[in-house]
């Protein structure tokens, strides 16, 4: 099992090296003075020709190509990510700041979406064929069809503007004391990420569960004589759980991707909502640092779900 | 007719029709039969004869799109007659008869073994529904079933997984499975198709040997006519959901009498007859289930046809255990070959 | 009760069954069965109207959905402007009109070039094995690492804004999985006997390839196509309501939608995007009801 996970780790390494490559490159396309991916461009601003000169040379950033990646790759791994083009704030710090509120978020969305998602998908595959199949069905597909932030739009419309029951938007108000007094902002933003995602785990839970049903083991099962509780739960669940949960790892970037455009929505102070600002600002070395940023997160999060798919199915772990 | 004590289970005018694709398939369109203690029936047929469907349909274990049209499943318990037909599917009363009375054992070991759960645990999983004994119990139980079943180091196979089995040693397992509650009636559906020949006489001799141990009766579905003389005492020749023919082993391979019986054996090679042998190829191909001829179903491809034939022929005892369904068969039960 | 409904169903079959009036379907399975499909069928319906329309917005209406009215700005749905008009003046219901064009352009396009590609690559190196298939694979392995909002707005953020760029960077993400799925179906395929067949017959490898073998593979590129067309409408839509998709002048479902992100939008002019978003859905829903309906239809493993 170990060194299952070792070997795993190692095949990342290389994919993550040419992945930063391309980012860096990427970062040098773009316009701007590499000297602000290493330090404050405001300070940077208020120097002469010659000091910015002398500057490149103590970076290496007259170098070749090669060695600048280099400095830079072994500086992002020391934790200096550079300096955002605008404020000239450490990219790091802005991280620190805006992480906390994107992984809430995500982490409630993944939590509630999954759980329902495979609850739903299962009752809609043991009851195939029946009014609540077809309910859920049409459910789930609306779902995975109405544009997210469409359906941000209205619940915030209903809830927030009409109704008045909770905020428009925002996580943690100067007025707040406790961190439960944030809990009526994120109802809304997390209830339409969890229930879009709902449908898509809902839909994939069905197939993968009617997939097992069909299997033959499960005649097998029935053949002695078992509960069909049993049958549906030890044999049917259990084995359609392994692709659920492959596919959550799978739908990682489908989170992230809903994150951004929610936080957007409802003004939500994540890593998404400082993505688009900064997009939409020019703030390359930003950009490219929360995308290196986010391949990382989908990265290991493959990880983990390869190392959990091992523990669930017995043929992975021991093969 | 008088009861016979010996019978497990009679099966009479057995009809079960599938309904997919907005279809009716006749899969099994009225067969009869009885199982005896102690003793092996096998049924023969090509493939798509139906009988699958028959051993599945005794068990209930149909797909949801069919259903047994009528007829009478009767397994002959020790505390009397129960008619299995009128059992509710997975109902409490099939599940208290499917494992421990009545077991099966399935053609593909490797796909009818759930590859996440050790094999100790899926032996279990039957004693714990059908016997009273402790957890520890089950485990002793499990690991003799398995020694008996000539699998070695039962004690540490009983923790491994499908995967980590040989196909014959799955098929082992498998029937260390059906065989844990001492059932009084086996029902194997190809049990060795997918595994090597030498592997096959391995398992049949396992079987042989369970029969003669405990009285079992065996009923083995196979395709394969030289299982059939190997290990049969009764025989039933399956062709497109009616059995055609059936009888005793020597009845029937020594004199067949039904025209498919007979092109079924004349298309065999026999083995140290050498390449000289007459193989005789049975003309034409299995018709449309959708599209059935009218009356007898081997009809279009008999050489034998009659107009006569047109209409559905009648069950006829040649014999007390001999029986056929064709018009004709006086013709060749009197000329023999 | 589900058994007695299905011993109906049963019931029904059997007596037509009976009376002789059940004949083998003729013509092609897999079409009749999506025909038989109510939600496959819906779908094609809504797919086709909403293209339709698009297609033919000339004809629908009059009003040029460029053409900005400062006398008319804001109007409630009348018989004049069906959706009412924008703060600009202009007719809504000619933007959302004018806007399927762009937007289905852009997700059927992108859809389909992505498709062309991935196959292409994903049939041939997927056939041919050796160091082609790994640095085909890796390449779709880092793309596919990148959430891919990120990658698109990334690669927009270097390359501008433009519809072209986008359709591009829609194809450059999307590739991948199109690739992904055929290079897996070419993988089993090309164990199947009559390819060895073929192969001693001395045919070359594209022949088999692209010839032989692709179209065994047709229906789930079908279906894959379908479902990125979706995927890609609601990128774009997604895209052009954060102002980063299609340049803000041409109309297009998310640009009318963009108006939306201001609080008094949302609640005062409800015609300026309530409407679109329906559309968009509505679409996007034919869209994955006409995929699903392929993929039953097309998966000889489901029987029904």
């Amino acid at each position: 099992m170990l060194t299952y996970v070792i070997r795993r780790i190692l095949i990342l390494i290389p994919m993550l090296l040419i992945i930063s490559f391309l980012v860096y490159w990427g970062l040098e396309l773009t316009p701007g003075d590499a000297v602000s991916h290493l330090i404050n461009p405001e300070a940077a601003g208020r120097m002469s020709a010659e000091q910015l000169n002398d500057l490149r040379e103590s970076y290496g950033l007259n170098k070749s190509f090669i060695e600048r990646y280099g400095i830079w790759l072994i500086n992002v791994l020391q934790g200096n990510f550079g300096h955002s083009l605008a404020g000239g704030v450490p990219i790091a710090d802005i991280f620190l700041d805006r992480l906390p509120a994107t992984l809430e978020l995500s982490f409630v969305a993944l939590f509630f979406s999954t759980v329902m998602g495979s609850i739903l998908g299962t009752i809609s595959a043991l009851k195939r064929g029946s009014a609540i199949d077809s309910g859920l069905t049409v459910v789930g597909m609306l779902g995975v069809s109405i544009p997210e932030f469409f359906f941000g739009l209205v619940a915030l419309l209903i809830f927030a503007l009409e109704l008045g029951w909770l905020p428009v938007g925002g996580r943690l108000l100067p007025s707040y004391t406790s961190y439960w007094d944030h809990v009526p902002n994120i109802v809304l933003p997390a209830l339409v990420l969890s229930l879009m995602m709902t449908a898509g785990v809902m839909r994939y839970s069905r197939s993968s569960m009617l997939d097992a049903l069909s299997r033959e083991f499960i005649t097998t099962a029935r053949s002695k004589g078992l509960p069909e509780w049993r049958i549906n739960l030890l044999h049917g669940f259990r084995v359609a759980l392994t692709p659920v949960v492959v596919l959550i790892g799978f739908r990682l970037p489908v989170l992230i991707g809903g994150t951004v455009i929610i936080e957007q929505v409802f003004q939500w102070p994540g890593i998404g909502n400082e993505f688009i600002s900064s997009v939409r600002g020019a703030d390359y070395p930003l950009v490219m640092m929360i995308a290196l940023f986010s391949v990382f997160a989908v990265l290991l999060a493959s990880l983990i779900i390869d190392v959990l798919t091992a523990l669930i199915d017995p043929r992975v772990r021991l093969s | 007719m008088e009861e016979n004590h010996n019978i497990a289970l009679s099966v009479k005018n057995l009809k079960t029709y599938f309904y997919t694709n907005n279809r009716c398939n006749r899969a099994v369109n009225g067969v009869s039969f009885d199982i005896e203690k102690g003793k092996t029936l096998c049924i023969v047929g090509e493939s798509g004869c139906g009988k699958s469907v028959t051993a599945s349909t005794i068990m209930q274990l149909l797909p949801r799109l069919s259903r047994i049209e009528e007829g009478s499943i009767t397994y002959h318990s020790d505390a009397g007659d129960i008619d299995i037909e009128n059992l509710e599917r997975n109902g409490q009363k099939m599940r208290a008869i499917r494992g421990s009375e009545i077991a099966m054992i399935f053609q593909d070991p490797m796909t009818a073994l759930n590859p996440v759960y050790t094999i100790g645990f899926q032996i279990g999983e039957s004693l714990k529904y059908h016997t009273d004994l402790t957890k520890k119990q089950i485990r002793d139980k499990t690991i003799d079933l398995l020694r008996d079943m000539g699998i070695s180091l039962p004690e540490q196979r009983i923790d491994e997984y499908p995967h980590q089995y040989s196909g014959g040693m799955r098929q082992r397992a498998m029937i260390a499975m059906a065989m844990s509650c001492n059932p009084k009636i086996l029902i194997a559906d190809e049990p060795t198709t997918a595994l090597d020949v030498t592997i096959q006489a391995q398992i049949f001799e396992l079987m042989d040997r369970l029969k003669e141990k405990h009285n079992t009766a065996i009923m083995l579905i196979t395709h394969d006519m030289g299982v059939v003389a190997e290990l049969a005492d009764d025989v039933a020749v399956m062709y497109m959901g009616n059995i055609v023919e059936a009888g005793t082993i020597d009845e029937v391979l020594r004199t067949p009498t039904h025209p498919y019986t007979r092109a079924l054996l004349d298309s065999i090679p026999v083995l140290g007859e050498g390449k000289n042998q007459i193989i005789e190829p049975i003309p034409g191909s299995t018709p449309d289930p959708y599209q059935r001829p009218k009356g007898c179903q081997f009809a279009p491809r008999c050489t034998h046809y009659s107009e006569q034939c047109d209409i559905m022929p009648e069950e006829t005892q040649i014999s007390e255990t001999h029986r056929i369904m064709c018009w004709k068969y006086q013709e060749f039960a009197t000329n023999g070959k | 009760m589900e058994n007695s409904s299905l011993n109906r169903k049963f019931d029904r079959i059997l007596a037509l069954e009976n009376a002789g009036k059940l004949k083998a379907s003729s013509g092609n399975r897999a079409l009749s069965k999506f025909y038989n499909n109510r939600l496959a069928v819906f779908g094609l319906i809504v797919f086709s109207i909403i293209l339709l329309t698009a297609v033919f917005a000339p004809l629908l209406t009059s009003h040029d959905p460029l053409k900005i009215n400062l006398r008319n700005i804001a109007q409630s749905p009348s018989w004049e402007h069906w959706f009412g008009t924008d703060r600009t003046g202009r007719d809504v219901f000619s933007r959302v009109l004018y806007g399927g064009r762009i937007s289905i352009l852009v997700g059927l396009g992108s859809a389909l070039m992505a498709a062309v590609i991935g196959v292409a690559i994903g049939g041939y190196t997927g056939f041919k094995g050796g160091w082609l298939d790994v640095i085909a694979l890796r390449i779709s392995e880092i793309f596919m690492s990148f959430p891919q909002i990120i990658l698109v707005l990334m690669l927009v953020s270097i390359a501008g804004q433009s519809l072209f760029n986008l359709i591009f960077i829609f194809v450059l993400t999307g590739w991948g999985a199109m690739y992904r799925m055929t290079r897996a179906r070419m993988l089993s395929l090309r164990e199947e006997e009559y390819v060895q067949a073929l192969q001693s017959f001395g045919l070359s490898t594209a022949t088999i390839c692209y010839k032989h073998i692709l179209p065994n593979a047709l229906g789930p590129i079908m279906v894959n196509i379908t479902l990125s067309t979706a995927a890609f409408i609601l990128a774009e839509a997604g895209l052009s309501f954060l102002g980063l998709g299609v340049p803000l002048n041409l109309p297009t479902w998310g640009n009318i939608l963009n108006v939306a992100q201001e609080i008094r939008v949302l609640q005062n002019f409800w015609w300026m995007w309530l409407p679109v978003g329906l559309v968009i859905s509505l679409f996007v829903l034919s869209v994955n009801f006409i995929g699903d309906g392929l993929r039953d239809a097309t998966d000889p493993s489901q029987q029904g």
